[in-house]
């Protein structure tokens, strides 16, 4: 039998449980990264993960309901966001799926490629919302050099955004590589979609 | 149980509104300013929010609400007023720094749009406990899986942060450090993470046992504790957010 097609969309309960925890390992990425003053954001690692684990459809989920709980307990505008969290989902879940986590240079390929979709995805929606900024004191310090030296809002923006994810987006690949490495077999089973059997 | 909400008990008729009318309020509040583009209309929008807010005894909630967004707020008003493209006639001088009135009113009008947009969702989110939200969601057809993973959601954050204070100290007494040089602090960042995340994964399997040991996925239709509230006023107020938006719409198109 071969592997079922990564866009296959089997909601099983496994699936459905891994969606808490993993926009909960979201929150508290963001909460550690707070407490221990560090200067990214890191609060994607648990998408990542549920990506790596389910596939992109999972990934995008959790990205979804992430923003959404997010915006209904603490900061509204977060709604909007849940595109950029999607997106990111859904680009590690196919990465993921093609082998594209095999080893650390590889899965810094993909953090960069994130990094990369996550900006061209939020920057309209930075311009519309914040006239262009971001809310990050180095990227929105370049912001305001770059807007003095009458550069167009759009392009200011795009790497305004792109100097605070490119960082961000790499540390938390590397994170989820990590736990993801780490996982039991017993655990990862439950989520792999293949329908392989195997033979002595 | 503790659960991640912002909710604040209090007596009032806010609180009695069904929260799919508190839904469509804040839809048509963010609309009308968008369809309308009179930049008087955000005020007057941002006004009807911050009434009801004060009919429901919570507007002095929505102050760390809005203080969240504060500081970027102020950053764009300094950077607008400062940098914008469109920058001509000048609105004042601190020493030998110029602000420009195009940018000062360009940043004036994001930051009404945005606090319009805080006090709308803020009649939702303080007036309404997240079950009852979810509850009347599931009502209208959303998936009660769907409805599930938003409950957790709620439930597993508090339940998270307690561990994770657990976590940190059991670390710390064990020798790690958490204050320091940066390098420190990144070393510090996965011995606390590593086992949170390790300890909600595995703890994933059991849970969807659990669920499935409880007919989670039966296909029968499924029944509600709580009866449903159907005050008469509730579909009064559906109906005029409905007729007011047509109006709008209307207006636009014709003048």
């Amino acid at each position: 039998m071969k592997k079922s097609n990564m866009w296959s969309f089997k909601l099983s309960t496994a699936s459905i449980v891994l969606i808490p925890a993993a926009v909960g390992i979201n929150y508290i990425g963001k909460l550690f990264a707070g407490v221990l003053k560090l200067p990214l954001w890191l609060d994607a690692i648990g998408t990542m993960l549920a990506s790596m684990l389910g596939g992109p459809i999972v990934g995008a989920i959790v990205g979804a309901t992430n923003n959404i709980i997010y915006g209904l307990t603490m900061d509204p505008i977060s709604f909007i966001y849940a595109l950029t969290s999607i997106a990111i989902g859904l680009v590690v879940g196919i990465m993921a799926y093609k082998g594209w986590i095999k080893s650390i240079g590889r899965a810094i390929v993909v953090g960069l490629v994130v990094a990369l979709v996550s900006a061209i995805v939020s920057t309209p929606i930075n311009i519309v919302f914040w006239g262009g900024q971001t809310g990050n004191i180095w990227g929105d310090a370049a912001f305001a050099s770059l807007i003095a030296n009458h550069f167009p809002v759009w392009m200011a923006s795009f790497l305004d955004e792109i100097l605070v994810d490119v960082p961000d987006k790499i540390a938390t690949v590397l994170i989820a590589y990590g736990v993801f490495k780490a996982l039991p077999k017993k655990l990862t089973i439950l989520y792999s979609n293949d329908n392989e059997l195997e033979q002595l | 149980m503790k659960v991640l909400s912002l909710y604040q008990e209090r007596d009032t008729i806010i609180h009695k509104v069904d929260p799919i009318s508190k839904i469509l309020y804040i839809i048509i509040s963010i609309a009308i300013p968008i369809i309308m583009p009179y930049k008087t209309i955000g005020l007057v929008c941002m006004g009807v929010s911050i009434v009801l807010l004060l009919i429901a005894k919570v507007f002095k909630k929505v102050i760390p609400l809005v203080s969240f967004s504060m500081i970027i707020l102020l950053s764009i008003i300094i950077i607008q007023g400062l940098f914008n493209d469109s920058n001509k006639t000048a609105a004042f001088r601190i020493g030998s720094i110029v602000f420009y009135k195009e940018g000062l009113l360009f940043a004036l009008e994001i930051c009404i749009r945005v606090i319009n947009i805080l006090c709308a969702f803020a009649i939702l989110v303080l007036t309404t406990k997240p079950s009852d939200l979810i509850e009347s969601l599931v009502r209208r057809g959303l998936s009660p899986k769907i409805g599930y993973v938003l409950s957790s959601v709620l439930q597993i954050i508090p339940q998270m942060s307690s561990t994770m204070a657990t976590i940190t100290d059991a670390q710390r007494s064990r020798g790690m450090e958490t204050e320091g040089k940066l390098k420190v602090r990144i070393k510090a960042f996965v011995p606390l993470i590593g086992p949170v995340v390790m300890n909600s994964l595995i703890n994933t399997r059991e849970r969807a046992m659990a669920l499935e040991v409880r007919a989670f996925n039966s296909k029968a239709n499924k029944t509600y504790l709580n009866e449903e509230q159907n005050n008469s006023y509730n579909k009064a107020i559906k109906l005029i957010l409905v007729i007011l938006f047509i109006f709008v719409v209307a207006w636009r198109i014709l003048i």
